[in-house]
């Protein structure tokens, strides 16, 4: 005798694998997320940089401007400053308040463009990136 | 056997309450998750503290939302446990806090925000709408305004089934338009984050269940069976038994009188759905199902063209073998109704003497497939009665006159009642009383099984 699964039997195992294995990917990219910043705290930039102090690009994104100045020295960057940082209204000020702490605190461990964005503060954090490689790119020249 | 309905029933039992206390468990793991991902003093000033609030009524509405989305999946393992009855009732019951949550979510924030820009809430709605993707979220609020007050008794009486539902569906646009603001303005989806994994999760299983069992299954399920009209019979003046051919049918999987929702796929039928039960137990390629000339929708089947495509989706309900709770059956089913009361008794394994059946019509035309009842009931060792006549003006008022006056009682057809399940199909009005007798007679609720022919 042929066994004949029912429809419903068949999708819902396959609902269940779909749902397993979000969560699955989920807790490992949270693994990986939390590792990688416990171990690049005494990460070397992946380029050689200058000694000095840069200015990035100002960018401007519908909640405002934002311009990101990094200082390197000894070829690590020490500090990076946000001399442009606007909200376009009230709110957007307060988003970019919290987000840009986050950010240097984030480019200060990895020494890298490659940094996770805030989330709520999305358009911000990618302003930052933006801006942040155009002040590595005169770091690196 | 009587010990194993009552071992069963609890397990089902306990299985429904833990189901009910994992609803309120999730919103409480979303009031958790954003304590422990909340960055610096969600409460340290006053504007923050109202903020804060606000953004935790936000959480747990859409908390609430998600898993009514997924109670009003029909989700198999959901409706075996706790039905699906009980799993409407219980998305009934979360649709006005979800929206009060939520309009308390808009109503803090603007407050919070107003207060820390120093603004009263009117004049903070402008910097707030000025935020991108608020807006979106705000016609996804009145969207679901409009979802749950035309979901309230008084307003969805003025609805066809059809109206109402296809304003129901609105919700998801309303689930998709609240998505880019928690994206871009909330935290819960932060990279990184246990909040990010629950809240995805959660996504994931409220949309994958209706895309699931709503959408995916009834194509699937639909094309596999290649179900069409076969014949067209007519059983008594308005009743029709649709004898429809198809694939593997057995794979269909009723069990008992468990119902299907059907399409007919004619120009004046495809946009009525009709929830019927199978008349008998389906055989490979063969199916029947018997209904009445109820609305106006279920008239025009009678004039089916033989070749019809049958869409299906389902099987639905616990008025099942599997939903017994204690050692006798007791049975009534009025008029159409005999219809999911037929295939229970066919699907029961039975000692003689478990069960009684009771039959009810209004008129002799009213009497289908009694005589196939009666064949189940012989073979089967059950006891069988039938009563004829419309209502009795007096009590009890679910039985005819005649019975009625000669002291004929609930308790007098089941002299076991209490020890009984009790399986009661027909119309609505007419079951409320039948369940009113029942309850009268100390009978518990969870021993009270009723399919209602309504939505």
């Amino acid at each position: 005798m042929t066994v004949s699964l029912k429809t419903r039997t068949i999708l819902g195992a396959s609902l269940g694998i779909v749902v397993v294995g979000t969560v699955g990917w989920q807790l490992a990219t949270l693994d990986q997320t939390s590792t990688s910043t416990s171990t690049s705290s005494g990460a070397r930039p992946t380029v050689t940089l200058t000694d000095g102090t840069y200015t990035g690009t100002s960018v401007q994104t519908q909640f405002g401007d934002v311009e990101v100045q990094i200082v390197v020295s000894g070829g690590r960057i020490t500090d990076a400053t946000t001399p442009v940082l606007t909200g376009n209204e009230g709110r957007s000020e307060q988003i970019n308040n919290q987000a840009a702490p986050i950010l240097r605190s984030e480019l200060l461990a990895s020494q890298s463009t490659s940094i996770q964005s805030v989330s709520g503060a999305t358009y911000t954090s990618n302003a930052y990136i933006t801006s942040l490689q155009a002040a590595f790119d005169r770091a690196k020249a | 056997m009587a010990a194993r309905y009552e071992i069963t029933y609890r397990r089902r039992a306990l299985a429904s309450n833990l189901l009910v206390g994992l609803v309120w468990a999730s919103g409480l793991i979303a009031v958790i998750l954003f304590f422990t991902s909340a960055g610096t003093s969600p409460f340290g000033t006053i504007g923050a503290s109202v903020s804060s609030i606000g953004i935790l009524c936000g959480l747990v509405g859409s908390d609430f939302i998600l898993v009514m989305i997924v109670l009003a999946a029909r989700v198999p393992f959901i409706d075996r446990t706790i039905g699906h009855d009980r799993a409407v009732a219980v998305h009934r019951s979360l649709g006005k806090p979800a929206l009060y949550l939520l309009l308390a979510h808009a109503t803090l924030l603007l407050t919070g925000y107003g207060i820390e820009q120093g603004l009263n809430p009117i004049a903070e709605l402008g910097p707030m709408l000025a935020t991108p993707n608020v807006w979106l979220a705000l016609i996804g609020l009145l969207l679901l305004v409009t979802v749950v007050v035309t979901s309230l008794v008084a307003v969805k009486r003025r609805f066809s089934y059809e109206g109402w539902h296809l304003i129901h569906l609105l919700s998801y646009v309303a689930v998709a338009f609240a998505i880019p603001h928690q994206l871009t303005l909330g935290g819960m989806l932060a990279t990184g984050s246990l909040q990010r994994v629950y809240w995805i999760t959660l996504y994931v299983v409220a949309l994958g269940s209706i895309a699931t069992f709503r959408f995916i299954e009834p194509v699937v399920s639909s094309l596999r069976h290649g179900i069409r009209v076969r014949e067209v019979e007519s059983v008594a003046p308005g009743v029709v038994s649709l004898h429809l051919a198809g694939r593997d049918l057995r794979a269909l999987g009723s069990a008992g009188g468990q119902f299907f929702v059907w399409r007919f796929w004619t120009k004046s039928t495809w946009w009525h759905s009709h929830p019927l039960s199978l008349s008998a137990v389906p055989t490979d390629d063969s199916a029947r199902i018997t209904l009445r000339d109820l609305g106006a929708g279920t008239g025009r089947l009678s004039a089916l063209p033989t070749g019809t495509v049958v869409s299906v989706e389902g099987p639905y309900g616990l008025f099942t073998p599997a939903a017994r709770t204690s050692a006798k059956l007791a049975i009534i089913a009025a008029g159409i109704g005999i219809t999911p009361a037929r295939a229970l008794l066919e699907q029961s394994v039975l000692r003689p003497g478990e069960a009684t059946v009771l039959l009810r019509a209004s008129d002799a035309d009213d009497s289908v497939l009694w005589s196939e009842v009666d064949a189940l009931a012989n073979a089967k060792g059950a006891t069988l009665y039938t009563m004829t006549g419309p209502r009795s003006p007096s009590a009890p008022l679910w039985m005819p006159a005649p019975d009625a006056e000669r002291g004929v009682t609930l308790r007098s057809v089941f002299p076991d009642l209490l020890e009984s399940d009790l399986y009661l199909c027909g119309p609505a009005a007419w079951l409320e009383l039948v369940e009113a007798d029942a309850r009268d007679l100390g009978m518990p609720q969870h021993q009270i099984h009723s399919e209602r022919f309504d939505w």
